[in-house]
C-alpha cells in the first residue's frame, strides 16, 4: 500500500509544478513585471510541451514512429487559426480561440485517423515515411492555396491573442493535454496500448482491439498537435506553411527522445529546456556565433543520445547516475538496486520501435529456451 | 519525492524572481548609444542575405561612428537570427525592444517581415527595410522600404514587356516564395492579353534540376524570371544549348549576384535585370561600396541586399542628422515611439537620399520607395 | 518529341535518386538503420569536388578524392556515432543520424558559408550533346543513366557472388547466426557504410554535373526523396532502389510538365508513395517478412 501511495504522489507532481508556474507567472504578468520576451518564451514552451507530450503518446507508448507531427499541427494552425480569425470580431477573442481549439483539434484528429489507417497495415520505417509524406503533403497544399482563402505563399493572417495572457491559456492547454494523456496511459487502456507496443501479436491474441487503440492514439495525439497549431497561429500575426515541414516534426521528435522515450516528465523538461535555449541563443548569438549554435546543438544531441542509449555505457551510466550520486552524498538508505527498481516502472520501459526483427528479439529475451529463436540476439 | 517537489517549486520561484529582475532593464532609458535593431536569417539556407545585410549595416555604422556619430553619440546594431522563419520574429522583436531598440532595419526577408510589420506597428517602431520587398511590408505608417515592392516590380516589368511587342513569352518562377509569387502575380495581371505565356514553376524542394522546365521553355525568345540569382544561375547553366541563343533572360532585383556566381560570358543569351543595384556597375558610389565590402568581408556575400542595408543605415542617419539640424531634440535615450513620430514625418516629407542603390531617393506616403528602376543589361546576347 | 525528352529527363533525374537510394537501401538492409545523414555525405562529396576543382584538379581526380573523403567520413561516422548504439532502440540510432546530419550541415556552413558555390564538373559549357535524329540529348544525362545502371549491376553481382557480398546477405538475414558462422559482423557493417558513402560521392558528382550550384543543403531534399524511392522500391532490395529511384524521377519530371501541377510536385510524389505502400506495404520489390512470434 505504502509503495502505491508513493507512486501516486509522483504522478501528480508535473501537474502541480505546471499549475503553480501558471498561477505565479500569470500573476506576475498581470502585475506587469513579466517582460514580453519571457511571455513569448513561455508561449513557445507551452506549445513545445503540448507537441512533445502528444507525440510521446504515439512514439513512446504506442511504439510507432511518426515523422509527420507538424502536419497535424499545420492543419490545426490553418483551420483553427482561420476560425479564430473569422469569429474573433463577432464573439470576442477568447471564445473565438476556444472555438479555434475545437475546430483545429477536431480536424487534426480526423487527419490523425486517416493517417492511423495505414498504421494498421504498415509498421516501423514504412509508417515513418508515410507520416513524413503526409506532413509534406499537408503543408504544400496550404502553400498553394489562393491568397484569399489561406494566403498561399504569403501566409495566412491570424489574430494575435494578447501576449499578456496567451501563455496562461497555453499552459492550461498543457495541463489538459497532460491530464488526458496521463489518465489514458495509466488506465487499463494505457496498458493495452503499451502491450501493443511491446508485442502486437500477443496483444491481439489476448483480445485487445488493436485497430481501435491505434486509431484512438493517433486521433488524440493529432488533436493536441492541432490545438498546439492553433496556439502557434494565435501567438503570431501570420502562419506560413513552410514552417511545418519535416524538420519541425524532427525537432519535436528530438524533444521526445531526449526526454526519454515513454517518459512524459522527461519530454516536458526536454521541450521546455530546448525551446528556452533555442530562443535565448537566437537572440543572443549573432553573426559567426549564430552558426555555432546549430553545431553545438547537433553535437549535444549526438552525445546525449549515445550516452543515454549505448548498451556499452550501461555500467558507466549506473555508476554516475545523478540519483545514485545524490543518494550516496546523502549516505542514507542508499541501495543501487532500489534506484534501478524505481526506473523500471512500467511506463518507463525503454521503447522498442518494432522494425523487422525486433519482435523476435523480444521473445528471445523473454523465453531464452525457445529452440527456434536461439542465437537471434545481438542487434 | 516531496523534496523533488520542493526543489521544483523553488526553481519556479527562482526563475520568476529572475524574470522580475530582468524586467527592470528593458527600455531605452539606459541607452548610451542609438540602437538599431535587425532581424534576419543569419543561419540556414537564406543566411547569405542575412549575413550580407548584417555586415553592410555594421560597416555603415562603423563608418558613421568613426566619423564621430551623431553629434558624438554612437550607433549600435543589434542583429538577431530569425532563420527566415516568421514564428521566430516575435521573440526577436521583444528581445530587441528590451535591448533598447529605437529604430529598425526591419527584417531581411519578406516572410518574417509580414510578422515584423504588425509587431512594429503595435509598439510604433520606425523601420526602413533593405530587402523585405513584399507589398504588405509597409502596410502601416511606420514601415518603409529601400527596395522596390514586389508588385511594383511586376508592374514595371509587365509594362516593359508590353512595349516589346512580343507574341509569346516564357515565365519561370518559384511558386512557394512570396517574392517570386508576388512579382509574378502582378506581372501577369498587368501583361497585355494578346501575349501568350508559357508558365513554368519550381519549388524549394526541387531547385537543382530544371530540365523539365527548360524543355517547355525552349521555343521562347523572352523568358521572365522573377527569382533569385542562385536558381537563375542553375537554370542558365542547364539551359545552354537548349534555349535559343538569341533569347533574353529578364529578371528583377533578385538577379543581382549572378555575375559573382557564374561567368556570364559563357551564357549565350542576353541577361537583363530590373534593379536598383548592379555590383559590376562603374558608378562611383557602387565601386566604393563594393571595394569597401570586399576588403572587409570578401566577395562571397556581396549582393544588393547588403548595398541596400548600407543605404538604409545612412538614410536613417541622414534623416536624424537633418532633424537635429532642424532643431528637433533627439536624446540618446529617445523612445522608439518618439523617434518614429519624427522619422515618419521626415521620410514622407521632402527628405531625399542619394547612395549606392540610387540617387534622389524619396518615399511615398505609403512607405514604398521612389527611385529609378534601371534595366541593367548584364550581358548582351551572342551574335 | 517533347514526350521523349521528358522521359529522358525523368530517367536521368531518377538515375541520381536511384544512386542515393542504393546507398540508403544497402545500409538499411545490413545495419537495419535509417542513415538520415546519407544526404549530407553527398554534400561533403560535393565540397570535396569543389575544393579539388578550385585547386585546378581534373574532375576525375575530384571524384576519386570525393569517394575517398566520403568513405572515410561514412566509416568514421559509423564508428563514432552509430556503433556504440548497436543493440539500442532503432529510434535512438535514427535520432543520432539526424544529429550527424545537422552537424555536417552546420560544419559545412561554418567552413564554406551559406553562399552557393559553383562547381563545373564538365567545364563552363557543360559536356555537350549527343544528337540522334531530331533528338538532342545532353551527354551528362546519358552518363548519369549509364553509370547508375552499371553501378546497380556491379553492386548486385558483388552482393551475390563475392564472399563479402554473401556475408552481407547473411548479416542482413540474421546477425546472430552470421556471427556464429564466423562472420565479422562489425567489419561487414563498416564495409556497407563504406560502399554506401562511395555511392553518395558518385551521386554528388552526378548531381553537380547536372546542376553546378553547391550549398550545405545540397543533399537534404534529394536524400529524403531517395529515401522515399528506396521505400517505394522495397527497402533492402537493390533492384527495388533502382526502380523506385527511376519511378520518383519520372513522376517529378512529369508533374513539372503538366500545366498547373508544378507547384504540387512534392505532394504528388509523396501521395504516390502512400498509395504504393497501402497497396504493397513492403514496397514494390520488398520481401514480405513473416512476422516471427
Amino acid at each position: 500500500m505504502k509503495a502505491q501511495k508513493h507512486i501516486k504522489w509522483s504522478h501528480y507532481i508535473n501537474y502541480v509544478v505546471i499549475a503553480v508556474a501558471t498561477i505565479v507567472l500569470g500573476a506576475l504578468s498581470i502585475a506587469g513585471v513579466l517582460p514580453a520576451s519571457y511571455q513569448i518564451i513561455l508561449e513557445n514552451i507551452a506549445i513545445a510541451i503540448t507537441l512533445a507530450v502528444s507525440l510521446s503518446m504515439v512514439v513512446g507508448f504506442l511504439g510507432e514512429l511518426s515523422l509527420g507531427h507538424a502536419g497535424f499541427m499545420c492543419v490545426g494552425a490553418y483551420l483553427g487559426g482561420k476560425t479564430v480569425y473569422v469569429l474573433a470580431p463577432i464573439i470576442g477573442e477568447i471564445p473565438a480561440l476556444i472555438c479555434g481549439f475545437i475546430v483545429g483539434g477536431t480536424l487534426a484528429a480526423v487527419c490523425g485517423i486517416i493517417i492511423g489507417l495505414p498504421a494498421l497495415r504498415l509498421r516501423g520505417d514504412y509508417l515513418a515515411i508515410v507520416t513524413l509524406a503526409f506532413g509534406e503533403i499537408v503543408w504544400s497544399i496550404f502553400m498553394n492555396t489562393s491568397e484569399k482563402s489561406f494566403g498561399g505563399a504569403l501566409g495566412m493572417p491570424t489574430v494575435r491573442i494578447d501576449r499578456d495572457y496567451l501563455f496562461v491559456i497555453a499552459l492550461v492547454v498543457v495541463l489538459l493535454c497532460l491530464a488526458v494523456t496521463q489518465n489514458l496511459i495509466r488506465s487499463k487502456h494505457g496498458r493495452a496500448i503499451t502491450s501493443i507496443r511491446d508485442n502486437e501479436i500477443a496483444a491481439r491474441a489476448t483480445g485487445i482491439n488493436v485497430t481501435k487503440y491505434k486509431l484512438a492514439v493517433f486521433a488524440i495525439s493529432a488533436f493536441f498537435a492541432g490545438v498546439a497549431g492553433v496556439l502557434l497561429a494565435s501567438s503570431n500575426y501570420t502562419v506560413q506553411s513552410q514552417k511545418f515541414n519535416y524538420n519541425y516534426s524532427i525537432e519535436i521528435l528530438v524533444m521526445v527522445v531526449l526526454g526519454g522515450m515513454g517518459n512524459i516528465n522527461g519530454s516536458i523538461i526536454a521541450a521546455a529546456l530546448i525551446t528556452f535555449l533555442d530562443i535565448k541563443l537566437q537572440t543572443v548569438l549573432t553573426g559567426e556565433l549564430a552558426v555555432l549554435q546549430d553545431l553545438v546543438y547537433a553535437a549535444i544531441l549526438i552525445v546525449i543520445v549515445i550516452y543515454n542509449n549505448a548498451p556499452g555505457l550501461k555500467g558507466f551510466r549506473e555508476k554516475y547516475n545523478i540519483k545514485n550520486i545524490l543518494a550516496k552524498l546523502r549516505k542514507k538508505n542508499f541501495d543501487p538496486s532500489k534506484s534501478r527498481d524505481d526506473e523500471a516502472k512500467w511506463d518507463r520501459v525503454p521503447t522498442k520501435i518494432q522494425m523487422d526483427e525486433v519482435l523476435s528479439v523480444d521473445v528471445q529475451v523473454k523465453s531464452p529456451y525457445d529452440p527456434d529463436k536461439a542465437g537471434k540476439g545481438d542487434n | 519525492m516531496k523534496s523533488v517537489f520542493k526543489k521544483a517549486f523553488a526553481l519556479v520561484l527562482a526563475i520568476a524572481m529572475l524574470t522580475t529582475f530582468a524586467a527592470c532593464g528593458g527600455n531605452t532609458a539606459n541607452n548610451t548609444e542609438y540602437v538599431i535593431g535587425l532581424s534576419g536569417p543569419l543561419t540556414g539556407p537564406a543566411a547569405v542575405y542575412g549575413v550580407a545585410v548584417q555586415n553592410s549595416a555594421q560597416m555603415a555604422i562603423d563608418e558613421i561612428n568613426a566619423a564621430g556619430g551623431l553629434d558624438g553619440v554612437m550607433f549600435k546594431l543589434e542583429a538577431m537570427d530569425d532563420k527566415h522563419d516568421a514564428t521566430k520574429v516575435s521573440a526577436n522583436f521583444a528581445a530587441l525592444m528590451e535591448k533598447g531598440m529605437q529604430v529598425s532595419l526591419g527584417t531581411v526577408t519578406t516572410a518574417p517581415g509580414l510578422e515584423f510589420t504588425k509587431l512594429s506597428n503595435d509598439d510604433k517602431v520606425f523601420f526602413l527595410t533593405p530587402s523585405a520587398s513584399g507589398d504588405k511590408i509597409p502596410e502601416f505608417d511606420n514601415g518603409f522600404q529601400m527596395c522596390f515592392a514586389d508588385g511594383n516590380q511586376g508592374k514595371v516589368a509587365a509594362n516593359f514587356v508590353n512595349s516589346l511587342s512580343l507574341s509569346k513569352i516564357g515565365i519561370f518562377y518559384k511558386s512557394d516564395d512570396p517574392y517570386s509569387k508576388g512579382i509574378f502575380d502582378q506581372f501577369k495581371a498587368n501583361l497585355n492579353d494578346g501575349i501568350e505565356t508559357v508558365e513554368t514553376v519550381f519549388t524549394a524542394a526541387n531547385e537543382t534540376d530544371f530540365s523539365a522546365q527548360i524543355t517547355q521553355l525552349k521555343d521562347c525568345d523572352f523568358i521572365f524570371m522573377p527569382i533569385y540569382y542562385q536558381p537563375a544561375s542553375v537554370f542558365m547553366t542547364q539551359a545552354k544549348g537548349q534555349i535559343k541563343n538569341n533569347a533574353t533572360y529578364y529578371g528583377c532585383d533578385g538577379f543581382d549576384g549572378l555575375a559573382g556566381q557564374i561567368d556570364l560570358t559563357t551564357i549565350p543569351q542576353e541577361v537583363s535585370m530590373l534593379s536598383h543595384f548592379d555590383a559590376t556597375s562603374s558608378a562611383q558610389a557602387t565601386v566604393d561600396f563594393v571595394t569597401k565590402y570586399t576588403t572587409k568581408y570578401g566577395a562571397e556575400t556581396l549582393n544588393q541586399f547588403g548595398a541596400s542595408a548600407y543605404d538604409c543605415v545612412y538614410a536613417i542617419f541622414n534623416a536624424m542628422k537633418e532633424l537635429k539640424a532642424a532643431g528637433k531634440d533627439i536624446p540618446v535615450t529617445i523612445s522608439a515611439e518618439d523617434l518614429y513620430t519624427l522619422l515618419k514625418d521626415h521620410f514622407t516629407g521632402d527628405f531625399s537620399y542619394s547612395g549606392v542603390t540610387g540617387t534622389d531617393i524619396t518615399w511615398e506616403d505609403n512607405g514604398y520607395v521612389n527611385k529609378a528602376a534601371v534595366k541593367f543589361t548584364l550581358k548582351e546576347a551572342d551574335k | 518529341m517533347e514526350i521523349i525528352e521528358t522521359i529522358i529527363n525523368g530517367l536521368s533525374l531518377g538515375g541520381t535518386y536511384a544512386m542515393i537510394a542504393l546507398g540508403y537501401t544497402m545500409v538499411y538492409g545490413i545495419a537495419k538503420m535509417l542513415n538520415f545523414a546519407h544526404g549530407d555525405i553527398i554534400m561533403v562529396g560535393g565540397y570535396t569536388l569543389f575544393v579539388t576543382l578550385s585547386g585546378m584538379g581534373r574532375p576525375i581526380v575530384g571524384l576519386a578524392l570525393a569517394v575517398l573523403v566520403c568513405v572515410l567520413l561514412g566509416v568514421s561516422v559509423e564508428k563514432v556515432a552509430y556503433k556504440p548504439l548497436r543493440g539500442a532502440s532503432p529510434l535512438a540510432v535514427l535520432i543520432t543520424a539526424i544529429g550527424v546530419s545537422y552537424l555536417l550541415q552546420s560544419l559545412a556552413q561554418i567552413i564554406f558559408t551559406s553562399a552557393p558555390r559553383m562547381v563545373y564538373v564538365g567545364g563552363q559549357d557543360g559536356l555537350g550533346y549527343v544528337v540522334i535524329g531530331d533528338l538532342k540529348i545532353q551527354k551528362h544525362i546519358l552518363i548519369t543513366l549509364v553509370c547508375s545502371v552499371i553501378i546497380m549491376v556491379v553492386l548486385s553481382l558483388f552482393v551475390k557472388y563475392t564472399k563479402i557480398g554473401r556475408a552481407m546477405i547473411a548479416v542482413s538475414e540474421d546477425k546472430g547466426a552470421a556471427q556464429l558462422m564466423g562472420i565479422n559482423v562489425n567489419m561487414i557493417i563498416t564495409i556497407t557504410f563504406a560502399i554506401g558513402s562511395a555511392l553518395a560521392a558518385f551521386a554528388g558528382f552526378f548531381m553537380l554535373m547536372k546542376s553546378p550550384s553547391l550549398t550545405n543543403t545540397l543533399g537534404a531534399m534529394p536524400g529524403i526523396k531517395a529515401f522515399t524511392a528506396a521505400v517505394i522500391g522495397g527497402i533492402g532490395s537493390l533492384p527495388g532502389a533502382m526502380l523506385g529511384g527511376l519511378f520518383i524521377g519520372m513522376i517529378e519530371t512529369i508533374a513539372q510538365v503538366v500545366p498547373g501541377m508544378g507547384a504540387y510536385t512534392v505532394a504528388i510524389e509523396f501521395l504516390v508513395l502512400i498509395v504504393v505502400l497501402l497497396v504493397r506495404p513492403t514496397g514494390i520489390l520488398g520481401k514480405k517478412r513473416r512476422e516471427k512470434v
